[in-house]
């Protein structure tokens, strides 16, 4: 089982990966004819056909923690910051390749590598579409795409664009999806004063998480549908969020626990099971001032994870070339009634159960502070303290050196990175 | 523009609102059916949200050289913002995939040029770079 996953990594990140490029490609032919252009040529000036772009971090961070409790930038990491410097948490770097086909047909690949799932540093393939403009209030894009779960998450990793450091472990942590192969539709009109836009996507999961140390939970052919409704009007910018996902494959509860557990307590299998992502997002943007408020529900048809709620609220005020911000999040999960196997005997998979599910608990509360500083063009220095608090027996939202879950629910993070794009 | 500054800053305390020519204008082609435009539709095209015009033709904005003193000064007045900001803004559109920034020139005389050749083209030239081939749809308040 353990020697097999690495060989499944790999034909993951290669198989999937051709796939879609293959797709891709053919499509770019199809829509690359030349009458295609002459039709689509009404710019009077001709814009750069292809184009090149990339961000990155350079990050690193630690926590004050002497025990087994390592800090992730979200549940897609195997591994964390602990006592040391590390750069696991937050150093990426990314490459963006746009071909413009005519003014309303876009291809873009990217690629990111970045710490994530049990081997480290693999590139993953994480876009690769094409974008057409139907209308010119209409896009439609069709390929590997980027997910909108929430309000900013499409660009979570490109930390330049974002204020702080990362965003939010507390409302970000539990999000697994980054992207998808499938297709999206959005579009935009005015309403009163400001803009009404929404967006609709449906497709299927690539990816794969770590699900415990040596193990990792198969997300491939996990259905994601979704969309949002947005309302903008001058600094104001309101999102209402639903996605769903159903799962495929089981969770690798039964090799975690070395017996044939989903056979007896069926109702703990993933494989099949709906999840519901419910999310509100605010954002005040207003010359200096940049605050961001966002509520998620995340409501789990399998009693394997609890049900969870989360919260945020960032405020940061620009000071010419420094921007000083300060968060708030917090996270709580629910439990509900454990299954049971329905044997009247004591036996190994119903004292299995409690705990299993308690492993997907959170409970906890951080504060933020830190500033940006925008040293010189495309380069920003980030530095940034968390104080996270929470209780000890809510684990889930950490990693562990080893099987042994402990932490004091009390930790400080530490982290400083430079983020840049070119 | 920071040289201009403390005269601005004086002229304000004054209370004197001679226009400056070196402010920027919005301004699109003498040709274009759009004679006004309001300082929300000038955000919505050059900030990629929404380009359609009230004309039905869709807005081409182009944008001045990234240094270049005149673009500092059109975003601030327009949004209130600095150029980091407005290229952390590009970065995450253009990384997430949505829409094209304006487009980039390399001097205000290209600006004007690609403005004098497209009826559809939107740009901010400093008024005192406007001629009749141009027409001013928006000014910033002084």
């Amino acid at each position: 089982m353990l020697s097999a996953r690495p060989a499944t990594r790999t034909d993951k990140t290669t198989r999937l990966g051709k796939h879609t490029l293959i797709g891709v490609l053919a499509g770019l032919l199809l829509i690359c004819s030349p009458r295609t252009w002459a039709v689509e040529a009404p710019l009077a000036w001709d814009k750069p056909a292809f184009s090149l772009h990339g961000f990155g971090t350079l990050g690193i961070s630690r926590t004050d923690q002497s025990d087994n409790a390592e800090y992730v930038r979200d549940l897609s990491q195997a591994r964390g910051a602990g006592s040391n410097w590390t750069g696991k948490v937050d150093s990426l770097l990314g490459i963006q390749a746009n071909y413009q086909f005519g003014p309303r047909t876009e291809g873009v690949l990217q690629a990111i590598t970045r710490h994530h799932g049990e081997e480290g540093y693999d590139p993953e393939l994480t876009w690769a579409f094409l974008r057409h403009e139907v209308l010119p209030d209409m896009s439609l894009r069709v390929g590997r795409l980027g997910t909108e779960f929430y309000m900013l998450g499409d660009t979570r990793l490109v930390g330049y664009s974002n204020i702080s450091m990362r965003p939010p472990p507390d409302f970000y942590g539990t999000l697994i999806f980054s992207y998808i192969d499938g297709i999206d539709v959005s579009a935009t009109r005015p309403l009163a004063t400001g803009l009404l836009s929404g967006k609709l996507f449906a497709g299927i999961s690539p990816e794969q998480v770590p699900f415990s140390p040596g193990l990792t939970w198969n997300l491939r052919g996990t259905k994601l549908l979704g969309g949002y409704l947005e309302y903008r009007n001058g600094a104001w910018q309101l999102r209402y969020s639903q996605a769903r996902s159903r799962f495929k494959h089981k969770l690798p509860t039964d090799e975690l626990l070395g017996f044939a557990y989903l056979a007896q307590v069926p109702e703990m299998d993933m494989a099949g099971q709906w999840a519901r992502f419910d999310s509100i997002g605010l954002v005040h943007d207003d010359g200096p001032l940049n605050i961001q408020l966002m509520l998620n529900r995340i409501k789990q048809d399998s009693p394997a994870y609890e049900d969870s709620r989360a919260g945020y609220l960032l405020a940061a005020y620009r000071l010419g070339d420094f921007t000083p911000y300060l968060g708030f999040s917090r996270s709580l999960t629910g439990s509900e009634a454990l299954p049971l196997t329905g044997d009247p005997m004591p036996n190994l998979a119903d004292s299995a159960t409690p705990s299993l599910v308690a492993q997907t608990q959170v409970d906890q509360h951080s504060y933020t502070l830190g500033g940006r500083w925008d040293i010189r063009r495309n380069l920003a220095l980030k530095a940034q303290l968390d104080w996270i608090r929470g209780a000890p027996e809510a684990t889930f939202l950490f990693k562990f050196k080893t099987g042994d879950k402990r932490w004091d629910g009390d930790m400080t993070v530490y982290s400083l990175a430079l983020d840049f794009v070119f | 523009m920071p040289r201009h500054r403390p005269i601005l800053l004086f002229c304000a305390l004054l209370g004197i609102t001679t226009p400056s020519s070196a402010e920027p204008v919005v301004v699109v082609n003498a040709a274009s059916s759009v004679v006004r435009l309001e300082r929300d539709e000038v955000v919505n095209i050059f900030l990629g949200r929404y380009r359609r015009l009230s004309t039905g033709a869709i807005a081409q904005p182009i944008d001045q050289p990234e240094r270049s003193p005149l673009r500092a000064d059109f975003y601030r007045r327009l949004v209130n913002k600095n150029v980091n900001e407005i290229d952390a803004y590009w970065s995450r559109l253009i990384f997430s995939g949505k829409t094209a920034p304006p487009l980039r020139t390399v001097s205000s005389q290209e600006v004007a040029t690609l403005l004098a050749g497209n009826p559809d083209a939107i740009a901010y030239l400093e008024r005192g770079q406007i001629d009749k081939r141009f027409r001013i749809v928006l000014e910033f308040p002084r």
